[in-house]
């Protein structure tokens, strides 16, 4: 890193070093307040969370709110209903990329090439000039409306894909090569020789998925009717629009609907931070 | 990211062809669920969203052929040309701000203690894991005009109170500052990986002769980073023009479509216009303005010469 190895402790430094702590200090505070800021909302009484005279924090920290969200059956249904498909999707999301991954990494086949060409493709498609398509296709599967709908559509992903491959291929060959003496099939290989040595892949891509699938929205709207089988987030806005007095309940349930991608990001954030610097392209 | 492509061992000619053989239909096997997939949910409904582009066709009638008619329809409309100049309004609110924050961050991580730069690393990237729907619904609050500590904390320096999201000389500002806050982290994060690229020796030589910050910045680290910089410049830019959660979730489009930016005013053709022609030639057109705006700015930047 920067540091220049003259004069440490001249006062010059030390102002310098405290101007830096100070500024990182606000930068820590501008990417983490408007989050504090929903949690505090979640302590208001349902008047005081836009209330005029704006009041910092609550007159009474009020745990009525968490307690009102959490007790909410529609609420923890939603919340279940999605926490089982973001898991159903990134197991999915896993498996079928990975299994491309290990096929354009590792075997020789008649019109690989061109393969490897379509999928890439895929990459550059806009997503919305195939919304509409899509939802035609999906509607003539009929799979509107129902969980398939939302897990099936987009767990193959090129990225996902391309990002396995890459680590597939610094393995090196010289373990499969002693395993297919002994006789192993490809199969055999991929299951006992490359899916143990994929958790950095499969950490960094499960947890893109994952978060893929709680933070969706506008998908879910166009192909989820039905209240029973809402996503969290279309609940999330659904009570915006129709429940738009109950703020503090609101701004609870959105605290508690970020937590835990923010739990999870935390518990893997040195792998997912350190993999950043393969999308830095030289 | 240094791979080796490895062929399978073969003992003889023989059992070599049987083997690959047997590798092409192991292949064909694992790669079916990718590819179906990727088939049926991508490549078909392009092809498809390319073939209802010439076409006159709503939900319940048989797709007519009308030639380029729907393209004409969309480059002779207003709203959709008033749509994508907001877009680059957009891209001016959103872009040059956060470059501009994310550089100094990063100048700013690279200098301090390993610790110091973990814990500013990742409380940046905090923002970038949040639903746009979550984020609309905290900045609305934040916005709001009676009660939002945004006005509060105007009011404080004098400031008149403001209708955010309800006034339409604000509105899209007020919606770009939750996409700069959403785009932050990654954007940063890039740049300090670029930036803890940058050959040290550079710095000690310019010191030597007495260079202050300004200087290294200038005729080092924003040269040795001109690809990375590039990069995030021309992503930033298309992500910016295809926003479209925040406004869909935060105001619908208004007021008075201030926030009707191009991915929104597609989206609302396509739930609520009769032709879905229409919309898809729209969003054709809209990457296609995309991918000129992109080779554009390619085009400019690589031209001047940042390295001497």
């Amino acid at each position: 890193m920067a540091a220049s190895p003259d004069s440490r402790t001249s006062p010059g430094r030390l102002v310098g070093a405290l101007a830096k702590g100070l500024v990182g200090l606000v930068f820590i505070a501008a990417a983490l307040f408007p989050l504090a800021w929903l949690v505090i909302a979640g302590f208001k009484s349902k008047t005081e969370v836009v209330a005029s005279p704006f009041q910092f924090f609550p007159e009474v920290w009020l745990w009525s709110n968490y307690v009102e969200i959490l007790t909410d059956p529609t609420f923890l249904r939603t919340l279940a209903w999605t926490l089982f498909g973001a898991i159903l999707f990134t197991l999915l999301s896993l498996t079928v990329n990975s299994l491309a991954a290990y096929v354009f990494a590792r075997l020789e086949f008649p019109l690989k090439r061109a393969l490897w060409v379509v999928v890439i493709t895929t990459l550059f498609v806009p997503g919305m000039t195939i919304l509409l398509t899509s939802f035609i296709v999906v509607t003539k599967l009929s799979m509107l409306d129902t969980l398939a709908v939302l897990v099936i559509p987009g767990a193959a992903t090129a990225g996902s894909i391309f990002f396995i491959r890459q680590y597939y291929l610094s393995i090196p060959a010289s373990l499969e090569e002693a395993a297919m003496l002994d006789g192993c099939g490809r199969i055999r290989i991929f299951a006992y020789l490359f899916l143990p040595l994929s958790k950095p892949p499969f950490v960094v891509m499960g947890i893109a998925a994952f978060l893929a699938y709680w933070n969706a929205y506008v998908w879910p709207i166009l192909t989820i009717t039905s209240p029973e089988q809402f996503v969290l987030q279309q609940y999330l806005a659904t009570f915006r629009s129709e429940r738009g007095t109950e703020m503090g309940m609101l701004m609870a349930g959105s605290a508690l609907a970020a937590a835990p991608v923010i739990l999870l990001f935390l518990m893997f954030q040195r792998q997912i931070i350190g993999n950043i610097k393969m999308a830095g392209l030289k | 990211m240094t791979g080796i492509r490895i062929r399978a061992p073969r003992s003889g000619p023989g059992r070599g062809g049987k083997r690959s053989l047997r590798d092409a239909k192991v292949a064909y096997a694992l790669l079916l669920p990718a590819v179906a997939l990727l088939g049926i949910f991508i490549i078909w409904p392009a092809v498809y969203a390319a073939f209802l582009s010439f076409q006159d066709w709503s939900f319940y009638s048989d797709p007519e052929f009308v030639g380029l008619r729907n393209y004409q329809n969309v480059l002779a409309d207003g709203a959709f040309w008033a749509a994508i100049g907001r877009g680059f309004v957009f891209v001016l609110l959103t872009v040059p701000p956060m470059l501009v924050l994310a550089f100094l961050f990063a100048s700013l991580v690279v200098s301090v203690s390993r610790r110091f730069a973990d814990v500013l690393k990742v409380s940046i990237y905090i923002p970038t894991i949040i639903s746009g729907v979550i984020t609309s619904i905290v900045f609305a609050i934040i916005y709001n005009y009676s009660g939002g500590v945004l006005n509060w904390v105007l009011a404080r320096f004098g400031v008149e109170p403001i209708a955010w999201l309800g006034d339409p000389a604000w509105a899209l500002l007020a919606i770009a500052i939750p996409a700069v806050w959403l785009g932050m982290g990654l954007t940063s994060l890039i740049m300090i990986a670029a930036m803890v690229d940058v050959p040290q020796e550079f710095y000690e030589a310019a010191a030597m002769e007495g260079a202050n910050w300004w200087q290294k910045t200038r005729f080092i680290t924003i040269p040795q980073m001109k690809n990375v910089l590039l990069y995030l410049l021309i992503t930033g830019i298309v992500a910016a023009i295809q926003q479209f959660e925040l406004p869909l979730v935060m105001t619908g489009g208004g007021p008075l479509d201030s926030t009707m930016l191009p991915n929104l005013f597609i989206f609302n053709h396509f739930r609520f216009d009769m032709n879905a022609g229409y919309s898809i030639a729209a969003a054709l057109l809209l990457f296609v303005v995309l991918g000129t705006v992109s080779a554009v700015v390619f085009r400019f930047v690589n031209s001047e010469k940042l390295v001497d």
